[in-house]
């Protein structure tokens, strides 16, 4: 415990020593303000002697004075709508449970014209498996226990960008995407680590407004059912998501 | 059944605010000095280019996504133009338009950072994700948030805390870290007696990061919790991960 402690002070030391050092300049910094401050006055009183000495020169007054006003632009802050965020409706093929609905929430960054992140959280509630239906009165899980939910973070890559066409004036950019990521499942009681990978279509009916036709597979390790094994868990879904 | 309406209402509410979030205001308005400026029906490369607007036309700057500017020309025709093409453009002063690149210069200083981690929590798998803001170049306050998920025990943790980079400009460059955080356990049904709980933890750790390309970069760390118990004696924790990262 002790040596935590150490090693806790002797972090803060060195996190505020270069800490220290990024702020050295700031002295420097300002004996610069003031030294062109000091060129600026200095400046101005030039100036002013000269003027005075011309004033004294009396030279005749111009006629037309040039008002010559340089225009001053003012950028302003250019929009970024990288963030796409958005909801899913589908199915799922829990594996063993049988084939149920699935909807999710969907939020995704894109970093480059190629690359996105995406997190994803969705929701589907397991049917029962074959043994129980065929067994009778036999309960393997709670309904509580039932519940599937399930989370990721991926990583997203689009490719073949094109255009579909609706009639001979109207075009919709599009483009195909794989994602890929890892994430959590919470089903049967415990959460599992997940492993998600898979793909889809992006149709952008205009450029704020996107829709999704997406299949993905979500694969964990379980031993719900006696034996230890990865299940896969097939997901399909269509999708609706808003640029900002 | 009670689902799709409701999904329906959401979905018209994003439908109503949407063209909200694009409405009319004051547009930047720059000046081509390049022969010509290639608009494309799409923001990516791979978008056909079916406008070309000629030197000395301005454009109006409407957003931008990614790398790709959305533009409108004085005739009214709008279309991505690439931030490549976008950099030969003046604004009306004739000063070249500038803009935030994404490259190298970016990596040494930028405001944000996010990211996604895949490690290791006292010996369960961790999932975890990062965000931080830089208050200068060499110092960011970051948060993360994740979940381990292991053969014994569960659980969430979430850190907030600073790091500091040595030397920014380095493309391999060395962070220390050091902060606070909470760690929710909950050991899995199976063992006898769980009991959930939630502590707070002091973590210090280090890493590096490497710039990749774009606004892309790996990064690794290990951080070093002192679990703060209810119990007579503190838990130490290690964490490793490694991760992919970007900034803007």
């Amino acid at each position: 415990m002790e040596t935590g402690i150490r090693v806790l002070l002797l972090t803060a030391v060195l996190m505020t020593l270069p800490g220290c050092a990024s702020v050295r300049n700031w002295f420097h910094h300002r004996s610069e303000v003031r030294q062109a401050k000091a060129e600026a006055k200095e400046e101005a009183a030039q100036q002013d002697a000269q003027a005075a000495a011309q004033d004294a020169d009396a030279t005749p007054p111009r006629v037309v004075d040039p008002e010559v006003e340089r225009r001053k632009i003012k950028v302003p802050h250019i929009r970024s709508s990288n963030v796409e965020i958005g909801i899913n409706d589908g199915f799922i093929s829990i594996e063993d449970f049988g084939t149920q609905n699935a909807y999710g929430l969907t939020a995704a960054y894109h970093i480059t014209e190629d690359f996105f992140f995406l997190g994803e959280y969705g929701r589907a509630y397991a049917g029962r498996t074959s043994f129980e239906t065929l067994g009778g009165n036999i309960q393997l899980l709670t309904s509580a226990e039932r519940r599937f939910t399930y989370y990721d973070i991926s990583l997203g890559y689009n490719f073949l960008p094109g255009e579909t066409f609706i009639g001979r004036g109207h075009a919709l950019t599009t483009a195909f995407y794989f994602v890929g990521g890892i994430g959590a499942t919470k089903f049967a009681g415990d959460d599992r680590f997940t492993v998600n990978f898979g793909g889809g279509y992006r149709v952008l009916p205009s450029d704020w407004l996107a829709i999704h036709i997406q299949v993905q597979d979500r694969v964990f390790r379980t031993d719900l059912l006696g034996v230890s094994k990865l299940t896969n868990n097939m997901e399909a879904s269509l999708g609706a998501t808003v640029f900002f | 059944m009670i689902r799709l309406p409701l999904l329906g209402l959401v979905l018209s509410l994003l439908l109503i605010t949407a063209p909200a979030v694009s409405r009319e205001r004051e547009h930047l308005q720059v000046y081509i000095t390049a022969p010509y400026l290639e608009l494309r029906s799409g923001p990516g490369r791979g978008y056909p280019i079916f406008h070309v607007a000629e030197r000395d036309e301005s454009v109006q700057v409407l957003y931008r996504r990614t790398d790709w500017f959305k533009v409108r020309t004085e005739r009214g025709v709008e279309g991505w133009a690439a931030q490549r093409d976008m950099q030969r453009t003046v604004l009306a002063d004739g000063t070249p338009f500038k803009f935030d690149l994404g490259d190298r210069a970016g990596f040494t200083s930028h405001n944000f950072e996010m990211g996604i981690f895949a490690g290791s929590y006292s010996g369960s798998t961790l999932v975890s994700t990062y965000a931080s803001y830089s208050l200068n170049s060499q110092l960011a306050a970051e948060l993360s948030v994740g979940q381990f998920l292991g053969k014994y025990t569960n659980g969430v943790v979430g850190d907030l805390g600073l790091t500091h980079v040595l030397v920014p400009e380095w493309r391999l460059s060395p962070f220390l870290m050091l902060g606070t955080g909470i760690v929710h356990v909950s050991p899995k049904a199976t063992l006898v007696q769980p009991t959930e709980r939630t502590d707070q933890t002091a973590y210090v750790g280090g890493g590096v990061r490497f710039y990749l390309t774009r606004r892309f970069f790996l990064r690794g760390e290990y951080k070093s919790h002192m679990v703060f118990t209810k119990r007579n004696a503190n838990e130490e924790v290690d964490e490793w991960k490694l991760g992919f990262a970007f900034f803007f």
